[in-house]
């Protein structure tokens, strides 16, 4: 098991996660393939400080401080999703488009 | 007292300057007693230092220098500092011409008090006076000569001024600005000599000018431009032909100012510049002969027109005009002395005989002759001073003109004889003209009854300075002439390197630290190398000419002596043409009208040309042609220039636009999807370079 290992497993995490937010209607799809692309950069993160710098406990920290605030952002994500729910009445997104210019 | 020289020009023009603007204009201002105080000073100052220099242990020249200012100057790619030096030079003609000049000038003032009483600018007038006489003295002990030359200018700015001094009439209006333009004329050519002599010496100092002549380091033809140039200034300002148009005009400003002008300040001028810078002339023979020449024209020519003139004045300043070509001519036939020596006996005899005509006008209120005569019962001082004047001017034995004319005629009998006796007809003419003066005005009875009883002799202020001046007139000759002051004291200065060929038309220089002996000499040897300083014209000449002098008052008297002139009438009428030519002043100021009217239309055909050819073709023309390509350049900016700009605004308008068309709006998704791809390629280009 090398970096490049790791690496790989993140990138095929982080595209999975891109399709799925370019291609989920509805929100909540959308914010669970976030958190894939989060996780995609834990791992990442957790390589890196695997195979660089064994020594230390940045990586983790980092990782464990994402997690975090991947957790708060749903939060706020759900809560938003929330008050346009009972305002549009719907949850896909292609009818999210009240901000258009 | 000879090392303060240069305090006379200051103390007059201080006193000018106090009198101008101390005070307030008043026909009563008790200023003028400040100039004549200041006068008085410096005549004091001037005779002590003729008295040094005649009689004293007085070393002359004397010479003291200030430094004035500096300048560096690159010239031809050489620097160079240029000191630039004022300061007095006083030789025997300035010693001479300083008292001349005071003595006059204390007079004219003295005599105008009474003269200019009551005048709205009476004060301003001796401001004038004194300022002019400033000039003068400022002239005369300058030893540089850009300093002579200012003061040169100056002088024509105050005869200007004073000329013009009733400039509410038309009459003195027209003549300042002829006496001004006509001497400006003169003055350019001066210029043209100063620069030249700079250029050539690098140096104004006078001194050091005439070194450089006596070393003989000036090319010949130079400096017969540079003599030529100088007496084209002096032409101006003494008025010889043909420039002496001005100074018959010149009589329009006030009778005592014209004394000035005449004896003392403005025309000497010219003469002592020529005596100054003598050694220009010295090294051009062919300069010299042409001053004689000038000279001896405007002698004739001023003499023959005072002969017509019934106007007093004018009488008298054609007179000035033909004594100045006296001393002109002297001046140029190598008559240093005589020249100088008349200029300073005529400077006595024209101030007595203005002043006298001053005080008959003052009289009779008229300058008109013909409305004159018998007055010397009215005004026996007058008569007296007048009569002693126009004898001196006349030439009669004894009186001071005998002795300059005297020496003149025999400079001139040396030099040519042809010469010789145009000059003794002028000299006769003079004699003629002034004795008919003199009978018209004041022998035989009254013409005009109203007039005549009017008149009055003169208050003492005006008889006195009258009584002087005749004094000096009488015996300023005698005085000069005793001893061989004259040619002590107005030594011709000398040349040592002279061309070879022409050292015979230059008189035989005397040896400056000779002087003083030289007149005794020269009256003893006989065997000198060609002619003598001190010339005498051959005895039977000698009686002629005081014969024909006599013969020519007689005729004057018999044609003049009555109330009525039926001879000289007659005489008129049978030379009429003659006469017509010369009341039009030998037409003179007509050619110089007519030049005048040929300049202006000259101009109005240049100024035509300019409005209809340069204006029209080339002005006119090139904004045209200006505007024609302006027009193409605009059409080519609309059509190319500005459809290329809006084209490439427009393209990316249209490109964005239609961009913008393929994106269904308002779905975050798809801008995702285009963000990332964009991403994406941008990574990948950064990535795999």
């Amino acid at each position: 098991m090398t970096l490049a290992h790791y690496l790989t497993v993140a990138a095929l995490l982080f595209l999975i996660g891109l399709f799925g937010v370019l291609t989920r209607r509805n929100v909540i799809g959308i914010l669970m393939s976030i958190e894939l692309m989060f996780n995609a950069a834990n791992v990442n993160l957790a390589a890196f400080d695997r195979f660089l710098h064994p020594e230390g406990v940045a990586g983790t920290t980092l990782a464990l401080l994402i997690i975090t605030v991947a957790a708060a952002e749903v939060v706020v994500g759900l809560a938003l999703l929330m008050a346009i729910h009972r305002n549009l009445g719907t949850a896909y997104v292609e009818d999210f488009n009240l901000l258009k210019g | 007292m000879i090392e303060h020289a240069y305090l006379l020009p200051l103390i007059a023009f201080f006193a000018s300057l106090v009198m101008l603007f101390a005070g307030k204009e008043d026909p009563r201002s008790p200023l003028p007693w400040l100039g004549i105080g200041a006068m008085t000073a410096c005549l004091t100052i001037a005779v002590s230092i003729f008295w040094s220099a005649a009689f004293g242990g007085g070393v002359l020249p004397y010479e003291r220098n200030w430094r004035w200012f500096s300048l560096a100057a690159s010239i031809g790619g050489k620097s160079f500092i240029v000191d630039m030096s004022v300061g007095t030079l006083i030789d025997g003609p300035a010693a001479v011409t300083l008292v001349v000049v005071t003595l006059v000038s204390l007079m004219v003032q003295i005599y105008s008090v009474v003269y200019m009483h009551g005048d709205t600018r009476f004060k301003r007038y001796f401001a004038f006076v004194s300022f002019f006489t400033a000039a003068m003295l400022g002239l005369v002990v300058s030893s540089s000569l850009l300093v002579t030359f200012a003061c040169w200018e100056l002088m024509g700015l105050s005869s200007y001024l004073l000329i013009g001094f009733w400039f509410e009439r038309e009459g003195p209006c027209e003549a300042q600005k002829k006496a001004f333009m006509t001497t400006k004329l003169g003055d350019s050519g001066l210029y043209l000599a100063l620069l030249l002599i700079y250029a050539k010496v690098g140096s104004f100092q006078l001194s050091q000018i005439q070194q450089f002549f006596d070393n003989g380091f000036m090319p010949a033809t130079v400096a017969t431009v540079i003599a030529v140039g100088i007496l084209v200034g002096a032409a101006g300002k003494s008025a010889q032909a043909p420039l002496f148009i001005w100074l018959p005009d010149a009589m329009e400003g006030p009778t005592p100012g014209s004394a000035l002008i005449h004896a003392a300040t403005m025309v000497a001028a010219g003469i002592l510049l020529v005596s100054k810078t003598y050694f220009v002339f010295l090294a051009s023979p062919s300069a010299m002969e042409a001053a004689g020449w000038m000279g001896l024209i405007t002698a004739f020519l001023a003499a023959s027109m005072a002969l017509v003139s019934f106007d007093i004045k004018r009488v008298l300043a054609f007179s000035t005009v033909s004594q100045l070509g006296f001393m002109m001519c002297a001046l140029g036939v190598g008559g240093f002395t005589s020249g100088l020596f008349h200029l300073t006996t005529h400077a006595f005899f024209k101030a007595l005989l203005f002043l006298g005509a001053g005080s008959v006008i003052h009289a009779v209120h008229t300058n008109d002759l013909r409305r004159m005569g018998g007055l010397s019962k009215k005004m026996p001082l007058t008569f007296l001073t007048m009569l002693i004047a126009v004898l001196a001017i006349s030439g009669v034995p004894g009186l001071s003109g005998y002795y300059s004319k005297d020496l003149i005629l025999a400079d001139v009998w040396n030099h040519d004889h042809a010469m010789f006796w145009i000059l003794l007809f002028t000299a006769l003419m003079t004699a003629f003209y002034m004795f008919r003066l003199f009978f018209l005005a004041f022998w035989g009875d009254d013409r005009d009854h109203e007039k005549f009883s009017h008149a009055h002799e003169s208050p003492v202020l005006i008889t006195g300075p009258l009584v002087i001046l005749a004094v000096f007139s009488a015996l300023a000759g005698a005085g000069l002439d005793h001893d061989g002051l004259v040619s002590k004291l107005l030594a011709k200065p000398t040349i040592s390197v002279m061309p070879g060929a022409t050292a015979a038309a230059v008189a035989v220089p005397v040896d400056g630290a000779k002087a003083e002996t030289a007149g005794h000499e020269a009256r003893g040897e006989s065997s000198g190398r060609g002619e003598r300083h001190e010339s005498h014209l051959p005895p039977w000449l000698h009686m002629t000419a005081i014969t024909l002098v006599l013969c020519s008052i007689t005729l004057s008297f018999f044609m003049y002596r009555g109330p009525t002139y039926a001879l000289a009438d007659a005489v008129k009428a049978n030379l009429a043409p003659i006469c017509t030519l010369l009341e039009r002043r030998w037409y003179f100021d007509d050619f110089f009208y007519g030049l005048v009217a040929l300049a202006d239309q000259a101009a109005a055909l240049a100024f035509w040309i300019d409005a209809n050819v340069v204006d029209r073709v080339f002005v006119d023309g090139w904004g045209l042609l200006m505007l024609i390509f302006a027009r193409i350049s605009d059409a080519f900016d609309n059509i190319f220039v500005d459809s290329a700009v809006d084209g490439v605004g427009s393209l990316g308008n249209d490109l964005g636009v239609g961009l913008r068309s393929l994106v269904k709006e308002g779905q975050v998704q798809e801008y995702l999807m285009y963000a990332a791809i964009s991403f994406s390629l941008a990574a990948t280009l950064i990535l795999t370079r």
